[in-house]
């Protein structure tokens, strides 16, 4: 491989960073011009710009097979999800943080472009060492864009964040170390050879328990999720949203490629009554863990952001259900639910982000009346939780169908029960979520609101509306369509996998 | 005209209400009531031209909808469905006409209403259990909205109630599904792939319940039926008559077409337990329905009696008892449908109480004597009185059940009587009551409009047709009945 093959398949990435140094040049020389920092206008502006040329040189990077380069691999999945991020990180920047929350817009931007080139390096590579790099340039990116509104929650979220943080990258990093120095090499390939050739030794399951506890805490996973709920409310909204959406995404597919190309032979069992130790054992435990610890503390929040927060525990355990079952499918339904849950969270965060600029809280009691204030976003909240809740005709129901229906498939034929008691446990705590989604709703939509403006409508920026709009669209599209992405992401696992 | 124009015409009507300008929302009932004038008479012309040819072949839409997953875009109507898809089409018109006067955010309200009757149609079409799904989970949302927000008596409560009780029992029938769906091979959610597959009696022995019970929840099975009376007295008259008349019968329907076929074994072994709580729930409904004070009460603990029969006639499994059973859902769906309109929507928007003792003092038979007219015709209806469509129901139900559970059917006579107790106590108190000379004049009250009129009597001329020539109903549900889903459990000794 040469530099210039290089170039081309990193090309996207190449875009991104010189778009986030042009913005740092422009923002110093509009502020030493004017004496005032850059307005958020033009840096959304430049940074949404430099996505849409990123996303655009994503077409022109060669598919390859992934055999003898594992550092950085094109294969199917790596291009579908490098524009997934694409996709969700350009929402997120559509997102305006609100008026003076953020006192240098350059650079905040900058941040997220570095952000968004560290996760699109983690989605297409089976190098261990690589990985590390690549997720940490993306975490070290998003503690800076959790603190930087300068309040005193942000700083206490961001705080948070980098400590929990920075513990879950040693366990990573001492895990990949371990899993090194039992395979005596750093590719995912490379493992799964040297696991091949016996049983597991101690070694690598000591690995790959902090690799999993790691990679937990990056998806929020109960019990690593104490971070989730002080973020979610203390950070910009626009940071909350990249981390929610682009950045869980991408766990997800680290975690596919790290079990299923890497340990499939360490799999074990979670099924009832055959519990094989093993990750499989281990995701279904953190997936109901999760899933009880998410929904039951979702019950009592009264801030949205920190319902929502408790949602994204939840949810990461409705993930985990079809990750334990162990199989391409279930992976593949896995894979869509986390961009539909990413859309559906980002578009909540906006509109919840909206009414926050309108009222000053985010207490539901705020989005009293919202349906006389303003229809549209009322009806988008209406999209947003009822497909997180699962409800169809949206693509939350449609992406929690398949991960049950594909974690019970994989599982069935073992001859034991499987994952029924995982799935049950699954759609029981789902049914209990509306309740929590509909405590919002009905603040929109039943009640008024309790001062005189009930009637005010709030006006929101052309790009706020596109970050509430374009989810709001896709999940109605999605779940009446499912087929137009749950195929193409099959296709790309068997593919790539 | 295709029965899918029965769903098509409530969705594209709920989409086409909701994009009415705001100065323009008088409108949307007009469009509410073509809409569902459209599906009725869909549902009525699709009848009628399977009543030309009984045993040709069903109408049927099948395309791939999400090939990994094996789901299919699959509908069809054979006579069962049929008869069912005519009950929400006049449910629907006549829930229209009595919610003419809506004057609080009408777009919003006949939105959710055309959406619960697209959902209400699409699960009575589904032959695919993905799709049966998602239709029964549509309807959820609208209806916590319409309860929430244009309800009465504790209506935030009620509706929040119902709302939990529907996804709680919807994640039993999901849980079912998806084991059927593993256990058959994780290739197809066609219901009669499903049904065809041979489950081991092990798994059926649970899975059976769990699935059942999923639909029963919503069928008001006993003892988990108390959603329905707090729900439908918190409720508006329109979505009243929608929950008690046509979505309590997706759950029997569901517990009917797919718990049945897809584990028969497992039904085999909890047959008697059902049989036992659909007897208690004909009794302890009627026995409730007696000591109620609020009108709206006593109707919606008699839907939890009516309901009994029906999962009586499902547990019987007899090719009396199912024919019986869906009889009654039909004979129930309308006869609930007028009481609710007449006491939600003619008395209650008059006189502002439904309590009976209150109502003593309008004496209604005098002030509003067409309702008193029409409420006697709908109690002899609701009480099976012969002549009208709960007789025929109700005696092929007892029939049905004297060729499996003989001894249950003194309890169920018993049940019949309790019935015919409530339902003169309600008539009577609200009605006709006895005046002493010296009380005041009762005050005047406006006479029934139009809309209410065309109603009462669209609603009471079917329960009287059903109840007089009930033959095209029984060959139509037969058909159904021979449906192959039926096969191994009308064969059961």
């Amino acid at each position: 491989m040469n530099y210039s093959d290089l170039l081309k398949q990193l090309l996207p990435e190449a875009v991104l960073v010189i778009t986030a140094l042009a913005l740092l040049g422009a923002a110093v020389a509009v502020e030493a011009k004017r004496g005032t920092p850059v307005s958020n206008g033009l840096v959304i502006a430049i940074a949404a710009a430099g996505i849409v040329l990123a996303a655009l040189a994503l077409c022109f990077v060669p598919v390859e097979a992934t055999s003898g380069k594992d550092l950085v691999v094109i294969d199917p999945l790596a291009r579908m999800f490098k524009a997934v991020v694409l996709g969700l990180g350009l929402l997120a920047v559509l997102l305006p943080p609100a008026r003076r929350e953020i006192a240098n817009p350059g650079e905040f931007y900058a941040l997220m472009l570095f952000s968004l080139t560290g996760l699109l390096l983690t989605t297409g590579t089976n190098h261990l060492l690589f990985l590390f790099v690549a997720l940490e340039l993306a975490s070290l990116s998003l503690y800076l864009l959790a603190g930087f509104s300068r309040s005193a929650r942000a700083a206490e979220a961001a705080l948070k964040y980098f400590l929990f943080g920075g513990v879950s990258a040693a366990f990573l990093l001492f895990g990949l170390s371990l899993i090194y120095g039992f395979a005596h090499t750093a590719t995912l390939g490379g493992v799964a050879a040297a696991l091949a050739a016996g049983p597991p030794p101690l070694l690598a399951m000591t690995g790959l328990v902090m690799v999993v506890a790691g990679l937990g805490f990056k998806l929020a996973a109960a019990p690593f999720h104490y971070w989730a709920p002080d973020v979610y409310q203390g950070a910009p909204a626009t940071s909350v949203a990249l981390i929610a959406a682009a950045s869980k995404a991408v766990g997800m597919v680290v975690l596919v490629r790290f079990l299923l190309i890497g340990f499939h032979a360490a799999a074990g069992s979670g099924a009832w009554g055959g519990m094989v130790p093993g990750w499989s054992m281990w995701l279904a435990i953190l997936s109901a863990v999760s899933m009880i610890f998410g929904n039951v503390l979702a019950l009592a929040q009264t801030s949205v952001r920190r319902l929502l927060a408790y949602s994204a525990v939840a949810n990461t355990g409705y993930l985990l259900v079809a990750m334990s079952a162990n199989g391409k499918a279930a992976a593949g339904a896995a894979l869509f639910y986390v961009i539909v849950y990413g859309l559906a969270t980002l578009g909540a965060l906006a509109v919840s982000a909206a009414v926050e600029r309108d009222r000053g809280n985010d207490s539901p009691a705020a989005f009293a009346g919202l349906v006389q204030r303003s229809p549209w976003q009322a009806v988008a909240l209406l999209v947003f939780l009822t497909s997180l809740a699962g409800i169809p005709p949206l693509a939350g129901f449609v992406g929690k169908f398949a991960l049950f229906s594909t974690a019970m498939a994989e599982t069935a034929h073992s001859g034991t029960s499987g994952l029924t008691w995982l799935v049950g446990l699954a759609a029981i705590m789902s049914a209990i979520s509306l309740y929590y989604y509909l405590s919002v709703l009905k603040q929109a939509f039943v009640r008024d609101a309790v001062d005189g403006e009930s009637k005010v409508g709030f006006a929101m920026s052309p790009a706020h509306a596109l970050a509430v709009g374009v989810p709001a669209v896709a999940l109605v599209v999605l779940g009446l369509f499912p087929a137009i992405l749950l195929e193409p992401i099959t296709r790309a696992l068997v593919g790539s996998l | 005209m295709t029965p899918a124009w029965t769903i098509i015409s409530a969705f594209a009507g709920a989409l086409l209400v909701l994009l009415l300008p705001a100065r323009a929302a008088g409108a949307s009932r007009f469009i509410a009531l073509a809409a569902s004038l459209v599906g009725a008479v869909a549902a009525a012309a699709a009848c009628l031209a399977r009543l030309d040819h009984p045993t040709g072949p069903v109408w049927s839409y099948n395309r791939p909808w999400v090939p990994s997953l094996g789901i299919n875009f699959h509908l069809a109507a054979d006579g069962l469905s049929l008869t069912l898809l005519l009950l929400t089409g006049l449910v629907a018109v006549a829930g229209v006409l009595f919610s003419w006067n809506v004057e609080r955010r009408p777009r919003a309200f006949f939105a959710f209403f055309l959406t619960i009757i697209g959902g209400v149609y699409g699960v009575f079409l589904s032959r695919d259990a993905f799709l049966l799904f998602v239709c029964y989970e549509i309807v959820i949302l609208p209806k916590y909205m319409l309860i929430a927000i244009w309800g009465s008596t504790n209506k935030e409560y009620g509706a929040m109630k119902l709302t939990m009780y529907s996804i709680g029992s919807s994640a039993l029938i999901l849980i079912g599904l998806v084991v059927a769906y593993a256990a058959a091979g994780a290739t197809s959610f066609d219901l009669a792939h499903l049904a065809g597959a041979h489950y081991p009696l092990a798994l059926q022995m649970w899975a059976f319940p769990i699935l059942f019970l999923g639909f029963a929840v919503l069928a008001g099975m006993w003892p988990f039926h108390t959603w329905a009376p707090t729900g439908h007295v918190a409720a508006p008259t329109a979505a009243s008559m929608l929950l008690a008349g046509v979505v309590m019968k997706l759950g029997a329907y569901g517990a009917l077409c797919v718990a049945l076929p897809l584990f028969p074994q497992g039904f085999v072994a909890w047959q008697p337990v059902i049989a036992g709580l659909a007897v208690i729930g004909v009794v302890y409904g009627a026995l409730t329905a007696l000591q109620q004070k609020d009108l709206k009460f006593v109707i919606g603990y008699s839907s939890v009696s009516h309901m009994g029969f029906v999962l009586l006639g499902i547990a019987a499994a007899t090719h009396w008892g199912l024919r019986g059973a869906v009889l009654q859902m039909i004979s129930h769906g309308i006869v609930a449908g007028l009481l609710f309109g007449i006491a939600g929507r003619v008395v209650y928007e008059r006189t502002h109480t439904r309590d009976l003792t209150a109502l003593q003092g309008f004496d209604l038979w005098r002030t509003l004597p067409g309702a008193a007219v029409a409420f006697t015709l709908a109690t002899a209806a609701s009480m099976g009185l012969p002549g009208f469509s709960g007789f025929v129901a109700e005696i092929s139900v007892a029939i049905g059940l004297w060729q499996r559970f003989p001894w249950l059917v003194p309890a169920i006579a018993a049940g019949i009587v309790i019935t015919g107790a409530f339902s003169l106590r309600a008539l009577h108190k609200a009605f006709f009551p006895v005046r002493h000379p010296s009380a005041a004049a009762p005050p005047a009250l406006p006479p029934l409009t139009w809309p209410e009129i065309s109603a009462i009597s669209l609603l009471l001329a079917v329960s009287l047709a059903i109840g007089i020539y009930p033959k095209p109903w029984v060959v139509l549900i037969d058909d159904g009945l021979r449906s192959p889903l039926f096969h191994t459990i009308l064969s059961l000794k």
